[in-house]
């Protein structure tokens, strides 16, 4: 029973489809001056921080998974309570989201004052790597 | 099993959203809780709780609810936001507008809010019916029934300011919240709280949880009278049982939460004064820790209300289970004992009360002593957002 319902979750079946083994990179624009640490990034992407647009994953992946893990110490359940605590006392909004490490590499090499997060691999010249979670 | 896609297939769908709203957008969010409780140990009929519907009987409408929230917005700034719910008071399901305010983001860290809104008592004030965003299923009595008003009209602000290590947040808050009702004595009382104000602050570490300190004042009105058999004849007549005109009453709460993902505890203090001569505050507490195994979460939470020479105190085991991201299964026991005389949060009627003090003073002439009571609560739920 537990097996079927987690096969059958859509957001669970694409985490445990890949194993996460790749680096994930914090990127901004290429062209952006702003170097934000990692607890200024986990601000940011918590909805406290809004000096910078940070772009999310819309799908629950290993890349959005471990950058949740490793800069808010948070796991998909958590991350979800969290956000609910804040849309239901009127607080705060997830942040907009895209489909995958592509689109989050456009919209950031797009946007001067976007920030993303994504597989190593999918950097290109048109972002800047912050710095990387092993 | 169709329903459980649908239902994660939402989650994901639920998370492309904005910050703020931009202009013309909206977005629909829900919230729901669906569960049984039962109190097993104490007399007959004996009825525990905020509300009074937890007894010996197995009844789903002390815990049960359901809410959804509409927000939409004006421009990219000025937003609407509604919210209502529906929940059981007392014996009866109600529904209730619990938000409806304007929102306008001044700055990237001000936000200011009129209209109808909660009121940010306790620490899980703001999210007190969406039972998914705590562990419980039952939020510690001891606390959280103490101040019985949820929202209220007014305005608030809100600012936050990003630190290096987390962030701070102040709100203030002023408003009123008239004829609402107040469960007393086993009934349902028109109460007005009139020149609320509230102040809170939060501070959020990225490594060391959260603390919150927060205080909230309002002059109080009510009107607590019932009719009773009187010693030492048997003649009807009406007492006060708790009469407030325009009296202060002051809370205070301070809160510390942690959760590193495997291990996490929430705890928070709180203190009531009425201002009225001969009676003291009302203090109430609870220490909760957990730990996290995979999907499951195991918890403990000791609580404890104390009132001039009464004690409630309580053990509460509970065992949750993750079934998806937004959907967990929960279930706790909970050991409930009082000590000198004192109902606490269990249900004592206005000729009990009576009888009780009728005791006090006549030496044990007339009237029942006061007694202490002992209870086991059972309760078994499911807490879900979409």
């Amino acid at each position: 029973m537990k097996l079927l319902t987690r096969a059958l979750s859509a957001c669970v079946l694409l985490a445990a489809a890949t194993v996460a083994q790749a680096e994930v990179a914090v990127i901004v624009n290429a062209a952006a001056t702003a170097a934000p640490s990692q607890s200024d990034v986990a601000n940011i992407f918590l909805g406290k921080d809004k000096s910078l647009k940070g772009v999310d994953q819309k799908d629950w992946n290993p890349t959005k998974d471990k950058f949740y893990s490793a800069v808010a110490s948070k796991n998909e359940s958590q991350l979800k309570s969290y956000w609910s605590g804040l849309v239901f006392t009127g607080k705060g909004q997830p942040l907009p989201s895209v489909a995958d490490d592509a689109a989050v590499v456009a919209k950031v090499g797009a946007e001067a004052d976007a920030i993303g997060y994504v597989d190593k691999a999918a950097v290109t010249d048109k972002v800047k790597v912050l710095f990387t979670l092993p | 099993m169709t329903h459980l896609r649908v239902l994660s297939l939402a989650a994901c769908l639920a998370s492309t959203s904005a910050f703020a709203l931009d202009q013309g957008e909206y977005r629909f969010n829900g919230f729901g809780t669906a569960g049984i409780t039962h109190l097993g140990g104490e007399d007959d009929g004996r009825s525990y709780g905020v509300n009074g519907q937890t007894n010996d009987s197995w009844r789903g409408d002390q815990l049960s609810k359901l809410g959804g929230q509409f927000q939409y917005g004006l421009t990219d700034t000025v937003g609407v936001t509604v919210q209502a719910t529906a929940k059981p008071e007392q014996d009866n399901w109600k529904a209730n507008l619990e938000w409806a305010y304007l929102s306008w983001q001044a700055t990237d860290a001000l936000t200011l809010r009129a209209g109808r809104l909660r009121s940010p008592v306790y620490m899980y004030s703001e999210t007190l019916d969406v039972g998914f965003t705590y562990p419980w299923l039952r939020l510690p009595d001891e606390v959280y029934s103490q101040v019985q008003v949820s929202n209220y009209e007014g305005a608030d602000a809100l600012y936050t300011l990003p630190l290096s290590f987390g962030s701070v947040s102040f709100q203030v808050a002023a408003g009123q919240a008239v004829n609402r009702n107040i469960f007393a004595a086993d009934e349902l009382y028109d109460i007005d709280y009139k020149k609320i104000f509230a102040a809170n602050v939060s501070l959020a570490t990225n490594d060391f949880g959260t603390v919150r300190v927060g205080y909230t004042e309002a002059d109080i009105n009510t009107d607590i009278t019932a009719r009773v058999n009187t010693v030492p004849f048997g003649t009807r007549a009406t007492i006060g049982l708790n009469q407030l005109d325009d009296q202060k009453g002051k809370f205070t709460s301070i809160g510390y939460q942690y959760d590193n993902g495997t291990w996490l505890t929430a705890n928070e203090w709180t203190s009531r004064i009425i201002e009225r001569d001969g009676e003291g505050s009302t203090d109430a507490f609870y220490l909760m820790g957990g730990r996290r195994f995979g999907d499951f979460l195991a918890h403990v939470t000791y609580a404890q209300l104390d009132e001039d020479e009464g004690r409630q105190t309580s053990w509460t085991y509970g065992l949750n289970y993750n079934v998806t991201p937004t959907v967990i299964v929960k279930s706790e026991y909970k050991r409930v004992d009082t000590t000198g005389g004192y109902g606490g949060v269990f249900v004592e009627n206005a000729q009990e009360s009576y009888n009780h003090a009728a005791y006090a003073q006549t030496g044990g002439l007339f009237g029942s002593p006061a007694r202490n009571y002992d209870g086991d609560i059972i309760s078994v739920g499911v807490d879900f957002v979409f």
